[in-house]
């Protein structure tokens, strides 16, 4: 009994973890841009990979993969910045902007998507993971770079709680999502804030997938299989929610990991659908509705 | 006809009717398959996209899983005519049918909510179904089924061989055709008009004493059936079906035709269709990178154009003749 916990369960949770964080950034970055524009930004998927590509492209010309966990989203950032202002506000003002701005951004997606084929050409391409070997831990071997994962991950996690929950510009952010006129009225330059707010998520994506590029390889539909678990996790949290997303995130990964010892693994990606229509279904606001109740 | 968006609709449907017409006369003389079986391929993927203009131009709803309709018509399609009886108009009957049931099904699922959540819902649906279809062996899993036999369809003016381009040309042309005088004709009932009304402010329909509920249901299913319907010819055409026929590709494809060729018209879809496959297939003899021009010009028509390419047609004739237009 301990045994089977021991080598066949904790493996799985542990790897279910690493899995977990990687799509919990990616929802985090889908549910504050949802939480304060109301956009569902379905090129999330398509900047993650634009974050694994550009982290490819940069180590081939020698810079270190540390260095590029800073420098990709900084990257990222005037792109989001650029997106939100030149697109996304162009049909902000619609009665339909829901629809609007979803078609928009994926319009967006099929053009990068193409791009991507374009410049790095549709092959997988596997950078090696900057961190070999493995250590032990409860007795089971786990590869260093996936430990690293879980750590790093959990402290941008936390990070991003912060900055949203405890610092003058997250309480901007949700006062701007709470009521615009009166954060306009007030002096918060509300526009500026949308556009922050929608690049910092795209970071969010990138950085994410800088991380995952060694593990998964990188090419260009990655964001697309990824984005369908993130927007699960983001439902099931409830759009907006960046506590939903964090227990949406991790209950549907551990849910996926450990259903995969029981069924055959291609069963368990139906199975996290059927979970998110359900919820869908009977609490459409999901576990935690909106980031204006926060 | 006074209003330009009524002409427009018109002149579009006279275009595309008379040049499928003279398609078909030429294609025939010359005995071409290639171009035939091209707009037989545009006429079904119009199916499609028809149904997604009939949930989001007119009622208002945002569908990214009407693959999951399309995919579950040809699926049931293939079946019937290869186990059951190679006969196309029990492969229709049934469809439309099943069709009805599942989306009367369906309906109860993605109904419970309303904007980016339908839209999602949708989304879900359709990936379970896909995953599902992909991962089922008896339905052939990832390689699909093969082998859907040559019809003969029986006619007033004798047998017709689904192997003929033209003929099975002209079998697609009239089934879209009726399918659009069905929705048209829906369009002209009061539950039309319902329609509109929910789109245009659902909360303040109960307000003048209607519900929202049952019309929104009947045009759900109605969109299953236009879209199984039209799904439902693609193996006759191909010979086989694949999971790929329910990915998210296909319903974001169909969404992409619906705003590029005029939301909220009906033959919007159509024309769009026509123009995409068209450009692909003139642009793939070239490249392959077809996806970040239409990219390209589907943002540009949502951010300047959100009505596409009827309606800018429409604003043309409007401008046209300032004095007889009037919304």
């Amino acid at each position: 009994m301990l045994e089977s916990l021991q080598f066949i369960y904790a493996p799985q949770i542990v790897n279910g973890l690493s899995i977990g964080v990687a799509v919990v950034l990616m929802a985090l970055g889908l549910t504050i841009i949802f939480g304060l524009l109301d956009v569902i930004n379905m090129s999330h998927g398509e900047f993650y990979a634009a974050g694994a590509f550009i982290s490819v492209s940069l180590m081939t010309m020698g810079i270190s993969f540390w260095f590029c966990l800073l420098l990709v989203p900084l990257l990222l950032i005037p792109i989001g910045f650029a997106m939100e202002r030149l697109l996304i506000q162009k049909v902000f003002h619609y009665k339909d902007r829901h629809i609007l701005t979803l078609l928009l951004t994926f319009g967006v997606a099929m053009v990068l998507e193409d791009a991507y084929k374009i410049i790095w050409g549709a092959n997988p391409i596997k950078p090696s993971a900057p961190i070999s070997g493995a250590s032990e831990l409860l007795g089971v071997m786990f590869p260093n770079y996936r430990l690293f994962l879980m750590g790093f991950g959990a402290l941008l996690i936390f990070s991003v709680w912060i900055l949203i929950y405890k610092t003058q510009f997250g309480a901007i952010v949700r006062a701007s999502a709470y009521d615009k006129d009166m954060s306009s009225s007030l002096g918060i330059p509300v526009m500026r804030v949308y556009a922050l707010t929608f690049a910092f998520g795209v970071a969010l994506a990138g950085l994410a997938g800088v991380l995952l590029a060694p593990i998964y390889s990188v090419f260009p539909t990655m964001g697309r299989d990824f984005i369908l678990m993130a927007f699960s996790v983001v439902i099931v949290g409830g759009l907006g929610s960046i506590k939903g997303a964090l227990i949406a995130g991790i209950l549907l990964t551990q849910l996926q990991s450990i259903s995969s010892l029981y069924i055959s693994p291609v069963w368990s990606d139906p199975l996290v659908f059927t979970v998110m229509v359900l919820v869908l279904m009977f609490k459409p606001t999901g576990l935690y509705g909106g980031m204006k109740n926060a | 006809m006074h209003n330009p968006q009524v002409k427009a609709i018109r002149i579009i449907e006279l275009l595309l009717l008379s040049s499928a017409l003279v398609l078909f006369v030429v294609g025939s003389i010359l005995e071409d398959t290639f171009f035939l079986r091209l707009a037989t391929e545009a006429l079904i993927f119009g199916g499609l996209a028809m149904s997604v203009d009939l949930l989001l131009g007119i009622v208002g709803l945002l569908s990214l899983g009407q693959a999951f309709y399309f995919g579950f018509g040809a699926y049931l399609s293939a079946l019937v005519l290869k186990e059951i009886s190679p006969s196309f108009f029990l492969a229709i009957g049934i469809v439309t049918l099943s069709s009805i049931v599942l989306g009367w099904i369906a309906s109860f699922i993605a109904l419970r909510s309303k904007g980016v959540y339908f839209a999602l819902i949708t989304f879900g649906l359709a990936q379970v179904a896909a995953k599902i279809v992909y991962n089922t062996r008896s339905l052939g899993a990832s390689d699909g089924m093969m082998g859907v036999p040559i019809l003969q369809i029986w006619t007033p003016f004798g047998s017709i061989d689904t192997s003929h381009p033209g003929a099975f040309f002209l079998i697609t042309l009239l089934t879209i055709g009726v399918l659009y005088a069905v929705l048209k004709y829906f369009l002209t009932t009061p539950m039309g008009s319902i329609w509109h009304a929910i789109r245009c402010n659902e909360d303040r329909l109960a307000y003048v004493g209607y519900k929202s509920k049952g019309p929104k249901q009947v045009a759900f299913i109605l969109a299953a059936v236009v879209a199984a319907v039209s799904g439902a010819l693609y193996p006759m055409l191909r010979g086989f079906v694949s999971p790929e026929l329910m990915f998210f590709s296909v319903s974001g494809n169909a969404v992409v035709t619906v705003v590029l060729g005029g939301v909220g018209t009906l033959i919007g879809p159509i024309l769009g269709s026509v123009l995409l496959t068209l450009f692909k297939s003139i642009i793939g003899t070239w490249t392959v990178h077809h996806h970040i021009i239409i990219g390209i010009v589907f943002v540009v028509i949502v951010v300047s154009a959100p009505k596409g390419l009827a309606g800018l047609f429409a604003k043309y004739l409007g401008k046209k003749h300032p004095n007889k237009g009037g919304e």
